[in-house]
């Protein structure tokens, strides 16, 4: 095998296809028929928007065994209020995530990039990267139970800063508080690891610019906002990309966890409302087309954004 | 002159230092916490629990939460489908997944662009849950044990995050093994792979993470039976059960020290030990994995 190969080498120049060519294409071909299947094939399955298959015992039945109905679907969810109210709490919840969300792991790294005991430091990034690797269940669970308005710490701690009293107990499971604590406790969770990448690109500068810096009298601030935060710009470029790109998306496992039916009015999101009324109540074709709507704006979203940052930075998102 | 602007200058960063230091001693403890949180509560006697208080001691020292939970069969089947989705679905990713990234690292290859367009649409753009659940029941996967392993035996993003570690390795040593005869294959298996042992690990801890975490695929594709049934399904139905039901094998003496809330605690703190344990690696390894993903988009 291995000196056949060696013999052909030469012979094998002339022509255009070598047996390297071959190997080469299968190895890469496994991905692209594994992709055709799980990705490109259900894809197809939009077609299900389009046909009149709500309600069939079987999902198969109902794209395979229904009639078209053009655009009836998307209609019928643009008129229906619930959908309204669940897209503005998509919406809403994924802006208050960009305004608060995506800048807190940045400002985070910022801090940690300041500490000059490199094991302070290593202790300060373990301990706040632990959360991500929880589940949602063991997270939300947690934050379930310490909810608890008799046995739970939070309103003790809101006793403590001033809100509520020893004797009306809040509870902040309810609709009122539910953004709040989405966006707490997705914090606490995700704020650790988020720095992870922006530390990375941070420890990738170069020593002799703070140095150069300090030589112009630059302060600690000035080097932050002159040399670090302009150098990981990059970096946070395309992060808020893909965070606009996902606008309509939540985390499914974080809202469905902390769900009950108290919130619901402002728990439901795009995800968690597609699960239901797809998957328990069973109306396939509004929820493919739902979702059809969901890929497509999404889709759309992400290429406004990209080549509004590639005008901006000259950078997109994969440009290799 | 000199000599007092250099005092501001150190005066300054020393209180910005201990303001930075506090503030970050107690995000660190705020994300910590929750933890200890329950880890009381799971040795806690359940009835002196429910009075309230208990933040930093455990309520009447007791095992009972752990004895109740750990009796339930039900938890022993999640175990044992979790541990092996995990270790089958992600042994068999990784094989999958580095085979396209080799293949994809090289310039050589054909229609590499086709390729990488069509592998990059899919990131951003799906056919949504229900034609998937479609598909799934098409091909016979709902409530089959191989719909944990077979559509995660590819992932995109993992194979970009391989494939531009393996562009990165020098092409000395892939042009010494093709004039020594090496096939493409050959040249993956006994070069390319054990140089990327780091990027391996980094991505096979990542996926055994996301498989361990993981309940959308229980509930959705299954029937959540005991051959199916996986530990955070079965955790959340046993935190948002309102009362545990336990099993008739346990003593009355232990069932008295127990609530349905402590004993949920308990079986969260069961549910964490093993990413508790492997924390050290992923630790030691997500650093790399972020900063090639990063590079790479």
């Amino acid at each position: 095998m291995n000196e056949s190969l060696i013999n052909k080498n030469g012979k094998y120049k002339s022509k255009k296809f070598k047996y390297r060519d071959f190997e080469l294409l299968w190895m890469a071909g496994i991905g692209v028929i594994f992709l055709l299947i799980f990705a490109y094939l259900p894809m197809g399955g939009i077609i299900l928007a389009f046909k009149d298959g709500d309600n069939q015992l079987n999902v198969l039945n109902a794209i395979f065994k229904t009639k078209f109905v053009g655009f009836t679907n998307f209609m019928n969810f643009i008129r229906d209020q619930r959908f309204v109210d669940v897209l503005l709490n998509t919406l809403g919840l994924n802006i208050i995530g960009l305004v608060i969300t995506f800048p807190a792991p940045i400002l985070f790294a910022l801090l940690l990039n300041e500490l000059k005991n490199k094991r302070f430091k290593k202790v300060v990034q373990s301990v706040s990267i632990f959360p991500h690797f929880l589940s949602w269940v063991v997270f939300g669970g947690i934050i379930i139970a310490m909810a608890d308005m008799t046995t739970g710490i939070i309103n003790p701690i809101m006793y403590f800063l001033g809100f509520g009293s020893r004797d009306n107990p809040i509870n902040v499971l309810t609709a009122e508080y539910f953004w709040t604590l989405v966006i707490v406790s997705g914090l606490v969770k995700g704020i650790g690891w988020g720095s992870v990448i922006y530390l990375a690109a941070m420890t990738a500068i170069d020593r002799v610019l703070y140095e150069a810096a300090e030589i112009d009298g630059a302060g600690r601030f000035a080097k932050m906002l002159h040399i670090t935060v302009p150098l990981i710009m990059p970096t946070i470029t395309i992060y808020i990309l893909l965070q606009i790109s996902n606008l309509l998306s939540n985390s499914f496992k974080q809202f469905y966890m902390l769900q009950n039916a108290t919130n619901l009015s402002r728990s439901e999101v795009l995800s968690t409302y597609i699960y239901k009324t797809g998957i328990i109540q069973r109306r396939y074709s509004y929820t493919a087309a739902l979702g059809f709507f969901e890929s497509v704006t999404g889709f759309i979203l992400l290429i406004g954004a990209n080549s509004i940052a590639k005008k901006v930075s000259g950078r997109g998102i994969y440009s290799e | 002159m000199t000599n007092t602007l250099k005092m501001r200058n150190n005066n300054k960063p020393k209180l910005f230092n201990i303001i930075n230091g506090t503030l970050l001693i107690l995000f660190s403890l705020i994300t910590i916490y929750p933890m200890f949180y329950v880890l009381i509560g799971a040795f806690s006697h359940g009835d002196a629990y429910s009075a309230g208080g208990a933040w930093l001691f455990p309520r009447q020292f007791t095992l009972s939460n752990f004895i109740v939970i750990l009796s339930d069969d039900m938890l022993w089947y999640a175990f044992r489908n979790t541990i092996m989705k995990t270790v089958i679905g992600t042994g068999l990713s990784l094989i999958f997944t580095s085979i396209v990234a080799y293949a994809m690292s090289r310039k050589k290859l054909k229609f590499r662009k086709t390729i990488r367009a069509i592998s990059l649409f899919t990131m951003f753009f799906s056919g949504g849950l229900i034609p998937y659940f479609v598909l799934i029941n098409y091909m016979g996967l709902y409530d089959n044990f191989l719909v944990y392993i077979i559509p995660s035996l590819y992932s995109v993003y993992n194979m970009i995050i391989l494939s531009s570690f393996f562009a990165g390795i020098p092409n000395d040593l892939h042009e010494a093994a093709e004039i020594d005869g090496a096939s493409e294959f050959y040249i993956y298996r006994k070069i390319y792979m054990p140089l990327a042992k780091p990027a391996l690990a980094t991505i096979a801890l990542w996926s055994a993470v996301g498989h361990w975490n993981s309940y959308f695929s229980t509930m959705i594709y299954s029937n959540a039976g005991k051959k199916m049934i996986t530990l955070q399904y079965y955790l959340m139905g046993v935190i948002n059960q309102a009362n545990y039901t336990i099993g008739d094998n346990i003593s009355p003496g232990i069932i008295e020290e127990v609530t349905s809330t402590t004993v949920s605690y308990a079986a969260i703190i069961i549910a964490t030990i093993p990413i508790l344990l492997i924390y050290p690696f992923l630790q030691k390894y997500f650093t790399f994995g972020i900063q090639e993903g990063a590079s790479k988009g």
